[in-house]
């Protein structure tokens, strides 16, 4: 249970760790395409984890990243072809940040880390934490970005009439700045619970 | 040595096995993928001429442009995309005109990368409609200030660039076909 | 001619890969710290993109395509990178044992620079050919190198403030980076009227 938890907060892969900003920054211009980046990375990281811990044993130690990159590769495309036929719209909005998701550290770090020396239930276990708290890190910032940007969630318009929209917050420079202010946020809240302790 | 054998060989296999998952997936899935493309392309085309029943493509001194043609096999007009810089990055429009190159029917963005929420306004339908019939006999205008002329658009305010930079793409695409098309000889 | 100077000076300064498309995150947060580091990376990853775009390139157009197997551009893509990598690592470390030390696990970690990886897809994307693939990589390299030497340039400046505990990292480098980016948004107009 622990091992599920410890993505979706204390190890989060985005605030905590620090991993996977590319994307983060990128797509987080509208809550939708957040929520389908974290569809995409959840199952790249749960299906690469579980193949990288089948076969650690069989994988020699010098050409494993070289490996694990190429499963992770295989998977993305698969999305990314799925994405193509399925939800076309949704491709085109996320455009080449989805076969970004390769060089997404979170991917390459957890099997590394995680997948490369624990269980092949276990490496489920975490692969499905670390996505999902990657995903709700996602939903966050994209929400606020389209809230304050263009005054809607997911599409359905939540600010009143006389809000002026901050474009900023849908610009590069918007996604720096609101991801800087959470990270320091999540810093404080930690800061915070340690002195309770 | 046997070690390179070994480092080489599985990361072959493992390439080979992915190789063949990839298409296998690809194989299932291709179709789908190639339509999906090509219906986006047909949307955009039916909503700017919806009575057209047949495009035939024509090649134009090397320019790619598609012919409509109506259930009476009567021509309806051209379509075409043309590409040029705009504010960001480039844009792609759609555009269809009627079969004397007099008018515009319509203009479509298929692809741009504009400043949300003001460049990117070109996309919306405030702008577009501007373009639904106008005269395209002489160059069309780009101002800030109301029309008074049939060629004449009204920029969006604040993207003064990226809704001159449309104007301006469809103005070299119109002018650089037309030519094309009167040394051309077709049936 | 100007259509090359275009692709050059539009990804190092208008389009940059970093400040715009958000590729190259990691090192940038991670390397920009000092500016002999920050040259050292930026150095490499110009070296290994510029190589990545032109190889990439030529196996893409002149391999996958003519076997219709281009859905499998990115497995080829990050093996080439991956490649590449590693020998720009055995390189360093036989030229430079100085510069080696100090990108230490930054290099094996250009692999997975996005920005590398990005500028290949984009390449192919945006349907380059031969030589603007090459210009590309090599602004792409240059334009990543230009951001993260100015953010080293910062960072050792912010070592002397009195950053709040909350900010110290991580956040105060991503609001500064969200700055430069404003700051960067200035040259989008430069090519307007061409």
């Amino acid at each position: 249970m622990n091992n599920f938890l410890k993505g979706l907060w204390r190890e989060h892969p985005v605030f905590r760790q620090l991993l996977g900003m590319c994307p983060t920054l990128a797509v987080t211009t509208a809550a939708k395409n957040g929520l389908f980046m974290g569809l995409a990375v959840i199952f790249v990281l749960t299906f690469s984890s579980f193949i990288v811990s089948l076969i650690k044993h069989v994988v020699p130690n010098q050409v494993r990243i070289a490996v694990y990159t190429v499963i992770i590769a295989t998977f993305v495309t698969i999305v990314d072809i799925s994405f193509k036929a399925f939800v076309p719209d949704m491709g085109r909005a996320l455009g080449p940040y989805v076969p970004l998701i390769i060089v997404n550290c979170i991917i390459l770090g957890r099997c590394e880390a995680f997948a490369s020396k624990n269980s092949m239930k276990s490496s489920i276990i975490d692969a499905l934490g670390m996505s999902l708290g990657f995903s709700w890190g996602l939903f966050i910032l994209a929400s606020i970005r389209e809230l304050l940007g263009e005054g809607s969630i997911l599409g359905y318009r939540l600010m009143p009439g006389s809000w002026n929209n901050l474009i900023v917050m849908i610009l590069p420079a918007g996604a720096f700045i609101v991801l800087g202010l959470l990270v320091a946020g999540m810093n404080k809240i930690e800061q915070v619970k340690e002195k309770q302790t | 040595m046997k070690e390179t054998i070994k480092i080489t060989s599985v990361l072959t296999f493992v390439c080979i096995l992915c190789s063949f998952l990839l298409a296998f997936v690809w194989a299932q899935l291709q179709d789908r993928v190639i339509q999906n493309e090509k219906d986006y392309f047909q949307d955009s085309l039916s909503r700017l001429e919806p009575d057209s029943v047949k495009i035939e493509e024509l090649n134009v001194s090397g320019e790619l442009i598609y012919k409509l043609i109506d259930n009476n096999s009567r021509l309806l007009g051209y379509a075409f995309t043309a590409t040029g810089q705009g504010y960001q990055d480039k844009i792609t429009l759609l555009a269809v005109i009627d079969s004397k190159f007099q008018n515009l029917k319509g203009v479509e963005v298929l692809k741009s990368s504009e400043t949300p929420g003001l460049g990117a306004k070109i996309q919306e339908e405030n702008f577009l409609s501007q373009f639904k019939g106008i005269n395209v006999e002489t160059a069309v205008e780009c101002l800030k200030t109301e029309t008074k002329q049939p060629n004449q658009i009204k920029a969006i305010t604040s993207a003064t660039v990226s809704s001159r930079a449309v104007v301006r793409i469809l103005n070299q695409k119109i002018e650089d076909l037309r030519a094309k098309l009167n040394n051309q000889t077709y049936e | 001619m100007s259509d090359l100077l275009f692709i050059f000076i539009s990804t190092l300064l208008i389009n940059n890969f970093v400040l715009t498309y958000f590729l190259g995150i990691c090192p940038f947060l991670g390397v920009s710290g000092k500016i002999e580091s920050a040259f050292g990376m930026g150095m490499a990853v110009t070296f290994v993109m510029t190589l990545a775009t032109s190889i990439g390139w030529l196996i893409y157009n002149l391999v996958l395509v003519k076997l219709g197997l281009s859905y499998l551009q990115f497995i080829v893509f990050i093996l080439v990178i991956a490649s590449l990598v590693q020998i720009v690592e055995m390189f360093i470390r036989k030229f430079s044992t100085g510069l080696y030390q100090a990108l230490g696990i930054y290099l094996p970690l250009i692999t997975t620079n996005c920005a590398i990886l990005g500028a290949a897809i984009f390449m192919i994307a945006r349907n380059y050919s031969f030589i603007e693939s090459v210009i590309f990589g090599f602004s792409g390299g240059m334009g990543f190198s230009l951001v993260l030497l100015v953010m080293a340039g910062i960072r050792q400046e912010l070592e002397f403030c009195d950053v709040p505990k909350v900010f110290k990292g991580a956040p105060i480098t991503l609001i500064t980076a969200g700055l430069l980016a404003l700051i960067f948004m200035g040259f989008s107009g430069l090519f307007s009227n061409l």
